[in-house]
C-alpha cells in the first residue's frame, strides 16, 4: 500500500501544481489577449492625473510595451515568487487588498459549507427515513427547487423576511453573527442541492445492496443498520463533491457579499470588474484555482485512506493494465 | 438481491418497456407546458400583453398587481409583466447561446479524449481540469469583464464556463461505450474504427449529453441572470429577467418588482430540470 | 398464532437453541396460499409447501419463477412499499406474517438465517470481516467480546477458512468469492438457527468451489441439525442435495414431492422437460445427431483452427502474469472443440489470440492455414469472415440503440456482401434459420429475452457463413431451458452448414454433450486434452478428476429413469 500510495500522492500533488500554474496562464491570456486595453485605458484616464513620464514608468514596470508572451513570462515568474503587484486602482499591493479581504470570504464560506452539509444530511436522511411518505415525497421535490432558485433571488428573500419583517439581523452591520449566518445561507443552499442528491442516490445505492439485506436478516434494527452499515459507504462519494462544492462557494461569494453589503474577496472582485484592475483579477482568479485545486487534492488523497476498496482498486487497475491492441 | 426486473416474467417486461418509452408524468407534461409558454413569450411577445415594455405612465407609477397589471407597475409606472415577457427573447436566446458553446465545444473535446487517448486525451485532459479549477461563476465574470458588459458576451462567457463540464460527460460516455461488447463485436463484424464511432458509440452517448444540455440550459438562465444582476449585460431599458431584479431591489415597497421576475425565472429552471431528469431516467 | 407474546420473549431469553413451542412431529415451516406482487404484475401465486425439522427442501425454478421471492417473503426481507404479500408462513410454530416487526426481529439470525447468493456483494465493503461477525456473534447472546471473538474463530475454522485470524482483519475484497462464501456459511450457522434459507449459495462461484461449498453445508447441516430451504435452479443439484423438491414456474408450483420422485418421475410436463434439459442428466443428447456431421469430413483434412504453442504475458505492476502459456490445440474442420476451465484458466485470453484481439508473446496461431497475426488490418478482416464470435452475454453483445433487423445486417454491409436486395433476404432467412420470428426483425434487443438475444447474436455471426464459429460460454447467461434451445440449434446448424466450434465453457456437463475433443486449463496451463470419452471415462489429472466431480452426482437408480 505505502509504496503505491506515495507515487499516487506525488503524481496527483505535480499535477495539481501544473494545473494552478495552467490555470494562471489561462487568465493572463483571457484577460490581455482579449480585445481591450484595460490597462493603458484605465492609466490614460484624466482622473487619475498621471503625466506621461509617469504612465512610461508603469508601463515599463509591468513590461507592457514588450510583447504578450514576454509579459506572460514575467508575470507568471513574479506570481511564482509570491509578488502580486500592485492594484491599478488603489496603489495598494493586491497582496494586502486580498490578505484585508479573505478573513471575511473564508468565515462566509466556511459557514456556508458546513450549513450546505448539514442541509444536504438532512434532506437526504430524511428522504430515506422519514416515516410519512408525503413528507418524503415533499423533502425528495426541495434539492430541484433549491437548484431553480438563484442565489440573489435567495438573499433578497432572505433579507426581506429576516432583516425588514422580523429584524432577525440588520443589514447595516454585515459582519454581525446574524447577518454572516443569513448571507452563509443564501451562499449555502444551492450548493446544498447537488450535495443532497448525490446523498439520496447513494444512500438509496447502498440500502439495496445485499449486504444491508444479509445484515437485516441478523436482526439489526432500521436505526443500527444506518448508523454501522450505510452512512460510511454513503458518506464516501460525498467527499469529492465537497471539494467541488469549495469551488461553487467562492464563485457564489461575488453575489451573496454584494446583497448583503460585506467587504471580502466577491466585493473585491465586483470593484476590479467594474475598474477593469486586471492585477487584482488576476490574483483573485489565480487564488481561487490554488484553494480549489488544493482542496481536491487533499480530497483525491484521503479517499483511499478512507475507502479501503479504493486502494486495492488502484493496485489492481495497475496490475491488469493491459496494452489494449486498436483490433483493426 | 435479485433486481426487480429478474423477478418479471420477460412478456411482463417488453410490455414494461413499451410502455415507459411512452408514458409522460403529470409534472413533466406540466413543465413542457410551462416551457413552451416561455419560448412564445420569446418568439411573439405582442400575443401575450398589450402594454408597451419601455413606456409607462408615470401617474401609474409602483402599482401593485392587479387585473390590469398583472405583475404590477415600476417607478415608471411601465407595466412588468409586459417587460418579462418582452426581456425573455434576450434571456432564453442568451441561455440557448451559452449552452450551444458548451455543448458543441465541449462535446468536441470530450469525444477527441475519449476516443482518441493517448496524447490528445492528455493534453485536452488538462485543459478540462484548468476550466474546472476556476470557479464557473468567477471565470464567467473574468471573461465578460474581458470582452465587455452586453447580454451576448455575459452568454459566451457562461457557455465557456460550461465545456468543462460537457467534455467531462461526454469523455466518461465515449469510454463507456467504447469499452462496450457491442463495439468490440462491431470490429470482429469487420467495422473500422470511424464505422464503430458513428455507428455505436455516438449513439450510446447522445441521449445524456442531451439531458445534461438540457439541464444546462436551466443552470445558464440562472447564470446569465446573476450577471445581469451585477450589471454585466445589456444596460437599461433592456429587461433581462436578472436586471428587472436588480432594479426592483432598490424599491422596499413594491416587492413584486423583485419577486415577479424571480417567479417566473424559479419556475422556467424548475421545468427546465423536471424535464432533464425525466430524460435522464427514461434512458 | 396460537403463541403468545410473553412464550415468545421467555424463548427469546432463555438458552439456545429455542426450544420449540410445538411438540415434535409438526413441520418446522409450512407455506400456505403465499402470494406475492409488485404492483399489477403477481410473479408468486397461492405456493405452499411444508419442511421438517432437520430435513432440507429444494426450491427450484428458473428466471421468473418466483423462487427467490418466495424465499424474500419468508425471510421478510422484500422491499416494504413495492410489494404485497398475503397468505400464511408458520415457523417452529409462530405466524411470521403476523408478528409486528418488532417481535419478529429478534427471531432474524436466530431462528431463520440466510445465505445469499453473490459472497461478494454480501459484506460491507468498508468495515472488517471481523466488525461485521460481531454482529452474527451478539445474536448468539454472547456480551463478552472476547467470548465472542473467540466463537468467531472457531466458526470460522469449522467452515475450512484457512488462518481464521487473518480473515477476521480482512476485508471483504481481499477474499476469494469462496471464503467470502464459507465466511457466510460461518456466521449463519454461528448463532444455531433452526432454518437456513440459502438463495443459489453457489451460483456465483467457480464449479469445483461450487461442490466443496455443497459439501459443506450438508455436512453443517447434519452435525448441527439444521433444516435447509435451499433456493437454486438446478434440478441436479436439487436432487443430490435436499429430501424434497418444490418445483415452481411463473410464480406457481408445478410440482413437489420427495426429491426420488419429482427427479425420477415427473409427473408434470414442466418437471419433465427440465429434466431433459439439464446437461449433466443427459450426457447424448446430441450425439446421434453429431456423429453424421463428424464422420463425414476426412481426418486428413486441414485443421479448422491450429494453435500452436501460443504464450501471452500481461504486464502487471512491476510482474508479468503469464496468462496463457505454450498452449497448443486443434479444432477439426466440422467437429467442435471444447476449451474447459474455470476463472483465469486463460480460456478467455485463447479467444481473444485467436480472433486476433490481442497479439501473443510466442506461439502461432492459424486459421484454415493462414496466420492470425502479423495480417494488415484488411488480411484480418478477410480472416474474420470466416471466424466469427459469439459471446457470453447478450445483454451487452448487441448496440442497445440498433433494430435486430440492423444488427444481423450489420457484417453483411461491413463486408459488403451482395446487393442490398439480396442482403434483406439473407437477413429474414438467417434469423428463420436460428428460430426466430421475422417480427424481431423490428424490436431492439431491450424488447427481447435472453434467449432470443443470444439467437440474434448467433444470427449476426452466421450471416457471412463463416467456416468457425467460437462460442463463449454461450449459454451461461441464459436459463437451462433456453440453454437448451441453443444447444439444440447450435447443434443443428453444424450439421447443416458443416460448422466447425470452438465451445469456451466451465461447465463439463455442456461440453459432454456438444463436443468431439476437449482441452482442459489451468492457470494458463495445459492439464489434459483429448476426446470427450477419454476425457470423462479416464480423467489422467487430478484437476480433471475435480471438474469432473463437480458433475451433480446422480445416483444409479434415478439416472436410469
Amino acid at each position: 500500500m505505502s509504496r503505491s500510495y506515495g507515487r499516487y500522492a506525488l503524481l496527483r500533488a505535480a499535477q495539481a501544481v501544473v494545473v494552478i500554474l495552467l490555470a494562471y496562464i489561462g487568465t493572463f491570456l483571457v484577460i490581455s489577449v482579449l480585445p481591450g486595453d484595460p490597462i493603458t485605458n484605465m492609466l490614460r484616464d484624466p482622473q487619475n492625473g498621471l503625466t506621461d513620464d509617469e504612465i512610461q514608468q508603469i508601463v515599463a514596470h509591468y513590461g507592457l510595451d514588450k510583447p504578450v508572451v514576454i509579459q506572460l513570462i514575467l508575470s507568471l515568474g513574479r506570481f511564482v515568487t509570491g509578488d502580486l503587484g500592485f492594484s491599478l486602482q488603489s496603489n495598494l499591493p493586491v497582496s494586502q487588498l486580498l490578505g484585508d479581504a479573505l478573513p471575511s470570504t473564508l468565515t462566509l464560506a466556511g459557514t456556508a459549507l458546513l450549513l450546505s452539509v448539514a442541509i444536504a444530511v438532512v434532506i437526504a436522511y430524511g428522504v430515506q427515513y422519514l416515516p410519512s411518505r408525503w413528507a418524503r415525497g415533499v423533502l425528495r421535490s426541495v434539492p430541484s427547487l433549491f437548484l431553480s432558485v438563484p442565489n440573489f433571488v435567495v438573499g433578497l428573500i432572505l433579507i426581506e423576511i429576516f432583516a425588514f419583517r422580523l429584524h432577525a439581523f440588520t443589514t447595516i452591520d454585515p459582519d454581525s453573527a446574524a447577518a454572516t449566518l443569513f448571507a452563509a445561507l443564501t451562499l449555502a443552499i444551492p450548493v446544498s442541492a447537488p450535495l443532497a442528491e448525490v446523498l439520496i442516490a447513494n444512500l438509496d445505492h447502498e440500502s439495496r445492496q445485499e449486504y444491508a439485506l444479509v445484515a437485516r436478516s441478523r436482526g439489526l434494527s432500521q436505526a443500527r443498520l444506518f448508523a454501522r452499515h450505510l452512512v460510511k459507504p454513503s458518506m464516501l462519494p460525498a467527499v469529492a463533491m465537497i471539494a467541488l462544492i469549495v469551488g461553487e462557494l467562492l464563485g457564489g461569494a461575488v453575489i451573496t457579499e454584494t446583497i448583503f453589503g460585506r467587504d471580502g474577496l466577491g466585493t473585491v472582485v465586483q470593484k476590479a470588474v467594474t475598474s477593469q484592475d486586471v492585477p487584482v483579477l488576476q490574483a483573485v482568479v489565480s487564488l481561487a484555482a490554488v484553494v480549489f485545486v488544493t482542496v481536491n487534492l487533499l480530497a483525491d488523497l484521503a479517499s483511499p485512506l478512507l475507502d479501503p476498496r479504493l486502494d486495492a482498486k488502484s493496485e489492481r487497475d495497475a496490475k491488469s493494465e493491459r496494452k489494449v491492441v486498436v483490433p483493426v | 438481491m435479485t433486481s426487480l426486473t429478474g423477478l418479471v416474467a420477460p412478456t411482463e417486461r417488453i410490455r414494461a418497456a413499451g410502455r415507459s418509452a411512452v408514458r409522460v408524468p403529470p409534472t413533466v407534461a406540466i413543465a413542457a407546458v410551462v416551457i413552451i409558454i416561455v419560448l412564445l413569450w420569446s418568439l411573439v411577445p405582442w400575443l401575450f400583453t398589450s402594454y408597451d415594455p419601455s413606456v409607462g405612465d408615470t401617474a401609474e407609477k409602483l402599482m401593485a398587481p392587479s387585473g390590469a397589471h398583472w405583475f404590477g407597475t415600476d417607478h415608471l409606472g411601465r407595466d412588468v409583466f409586459a417587460r418579462v415577457v418582452h426581456g425573455t427573447a434576450s434571456s432564453v436566446t442568451s441561455a440557448l447561446v451559452a449552452v450551444s458553446i458548451g455543448l458543441v465545444v465541449g462535446s468536441i473535446i470530450g469525444l477527441a479524449s475519449g476516443f482518441l487517448r493517448g496524447a490528445v486525451d492528455v493534453v485536452l485532459g488538462r485543459v478540462v481540469d484548468v476550466l474546472l479549477a476556476i470557479p464557473s461563476f468567477l471565470l464567467a465574470v473574468v471573461i465578460v469583464s474581458s470582452l465587455g458588459f452586453q447580454t451576448i458576451n455575459a452568454a459566451i462567457a457562461t457557455g465557456v464556463s460550461a465545456i468543462a463540464i460537457f467534455a467531462r460527460l461526454m469523455r466518461a460516455e465515449v469510454l463507456r461505450a467504447r469499452g462496450s461488447v457491442f463495439v468490440e463485436a462491431s470490429y470482429l463484424q469487420g467495422g473500422n474504427r470511424l464505422h464503430a464511432l458513428l455507428g455505436h458509440i455516438l449513439p450510446n452517448t447522445y441521449k445524456s449529453v442531451i439531458a445534461l444540455a438540457v439541464l444546462q440550459f436551466g443552470t445558464s438562465i440562472l447564470v446569465i441572470a446573476s450577471l445581469a444582476f451585477l450589471g454585466y449585460g445589456d444596460p437599461p431599458p433592456a429587461s433581462d429577467w436578472g436586471l428587472l431584479v436588480a432594479s426592483g431591489k432598490s424599491y422596499a415597497t413594491a416587492p413584486w418588482l423583485i419577486y415577479a421576475p424571480a417567479l417566473v425565472i424559479v419556475i422556467t429552471v424548475l421545468s427546465v430540470n423536471r424535464i432533464s431528469t425525466w430524460l435522464r431516467r427514461t434512458q | 398464532m396460537t403463541v403468545s407474546i410473553e412464550t415468545t420473549r421467555e424463548a427469546l431469553i432463555a438458552d439456545r437453541p429455542l426450544p420449540s413451542t410445538r411438540p415434535e412431529g409438526h413441520p418446522l415451516l409450512s407455506v400456505e396460499g403465499l402470494s406475492v406482487s409488485y404492483g399489477d404484475a403477481s410473479v408468486v401465486h397461492d405456493v405452499g409447501f411444508t419442511l421438517e425439522r432437520g430435513q432440507s427442501l429444494a426450491l427450484i425454478g428458473e428466471s421468473g419463477s418466483g423462487k427467490s421471492t418466495v424465499a424474500k417473503s419468508i425471510l421478510r426481507l422484500l422491499p416494504t412499499g413495492e410489494s404485497t404479500v398475503s397468505g400464511s408462513v408458520n415457523l417452529d410454530g409462530r405466524e411470521l406474517f403476523g408478528l409486528p416487526e418488532r417481535q419478529f426481529r429478534p427471531l432474524r439470525g436466530r431462528l431463520l438465517g440466510y445465505i445469499p447468493q453473490d459472497p461478494s456483494s454480501a459484506l460491507n465493503p468498508v468495515r472488517t470481516i471481523g466488525s461485521q461477525a460481531h454482529e452474527a456473534a451478539a445474536l448468539a447472546g454472547e456480551s463478552d467480546a472476547r467470548v465472542r471473538r473467540r466463537d468467531i474463530l472457531s466458526v470460522f475454522e469449522r467452515v475450512g477458512l484457512p488462518d481464521p485470524e487473518r480473515v477476521y482483519a480482512s476485508y471483504p475484497h481481499q477474499l476469494s468469492g469462496g471464503m467470502l462464501q464459507r465466511v457466510l456459511i460461518g456466521l449463519t450457522v454461528l448463532p444455531r438457527p433452526a432454518l437456513i434459507v440459502a438463495d443459489e449459495p453457489t451460483s456465483a462461484l467457480d464449479v469445483t468451489i461450487q461442490k466443496l461449498i455443497l459439501d459443506l453445508l450438508s455436512e453443517l447441516r447434519r452435525d448441527l441439525g439444521i433444516s435447509l430451504l435451499l433456493i437454486t435452479h438446478d434440478l441436479a443439484v436439487a436432487a443430490e442435495r435436499a429430501e424434497s423438491i418444490v418445483v415452481l414456474k411463473n410464480g406457481i408450483v408445478e410440482e413437489s414431492g420427495s426429491s426420488s420422485q419429482v427427479f425420477s418421475t415427473p409427473t408434470s410436463a414442466y418437471a419433465r422437460q427440465l429434466h431433459a434439459d439439464v446437461p449433466a442428466l443427459n450426457p447424448d443428447r446430441y450425439r446421434s445427431q453429431r456423429g453424421a456431421a463428424s464422420g463425414t469430413t476426412p481426418p486428413a483434412a486441414l485443421p479448422a483452427v491450429e494453435v500452436h504453442a501460443a504464450t501471452k504475458r500481461f504486464r502487471a505492476g512491476d510482474v508479468d502474469v503469464t496468462a496463457l502459456d505454450g498452449v497448443s490445440f486443434t479444432v477439426a474442420r466440422g467437429t467442435t472443440h471444447a476449451l474447459v476451465g474455470e476463472s483465469g484458466s486463460g480460456k478467455t485470453t485463447a479467444v481473444r489470440l485467436l480472433l486476433g484481439l490481442e497479439q501473443p508473446d510466442a506461439g502461432r496461431i492459424e486459421v484454415a492455414g493462414t496466420q492470425v497475426h502479423g495480417q494488415t488490418s484488411a488480411g484480418l478482416r478477410g480472416l474474420r469472415r470466416h471466424l466469427q464470435l459469439v459471446y457470453q452475454n447478450p445483454f451487452t453483445s448487441l448496440d442497445p440503440t440498433w433494430r435486430v433487423g440492423r444488427i444481423v445486417r450489420e457484417p453483411l454491409d461491413r463486408f459488403k456482401v451482395g446487393e442490398r436486395a439480396g442482403r434483406a433476404r439473407l437477413v429474414e432467412q438467417t434469423i428463420e434459420e436460428v428460430g426466430l420470428p421475422a417480427s424481431v426483425l423490428s424490436r431492439r434487443p431491450g424488447q427481447l429475452s435472453g434467449g432470443q438475444r443470444q439467437r440474434v447474436a448467433i444470427a449476426r455471426a452466421l450471416i457471412v457463413r463463416p467456416d468457425v464459429l467460437v462460442l463463449d460460454e454461450p449459454t451461461s447467461a441464459l436459463d437451462v431451458s433456453v440453454q437448451a434451445g441453443i444447444l439444440e440449434l447450435l447443434s443443428r446448424l453444424q450439421r447443416e452448414q458443416g460448422l466447425s466450434y470452438l465451445l469456451v465453457s466451465h461447465d463439463l456437463a455442456l461440453v459432454r454433450q456438444l463436443a468431439d475433443t476437449v482441452t482442459v486449463l489451468q492457470r494458463g496451463k495445459l492439464v489434459e486434452s483429448g476426446t470427450v470419452d477419454q476425457i470423462f471415462a479416464r480423467p489422467a489429472h487430478p484437476y480433471t478428476r475435480a471438474l469432473l466431480e463437480a458433475i451433480p452426482r446422480t445416483s444409479p437408480g434415478l439416472a436410469q429413469s
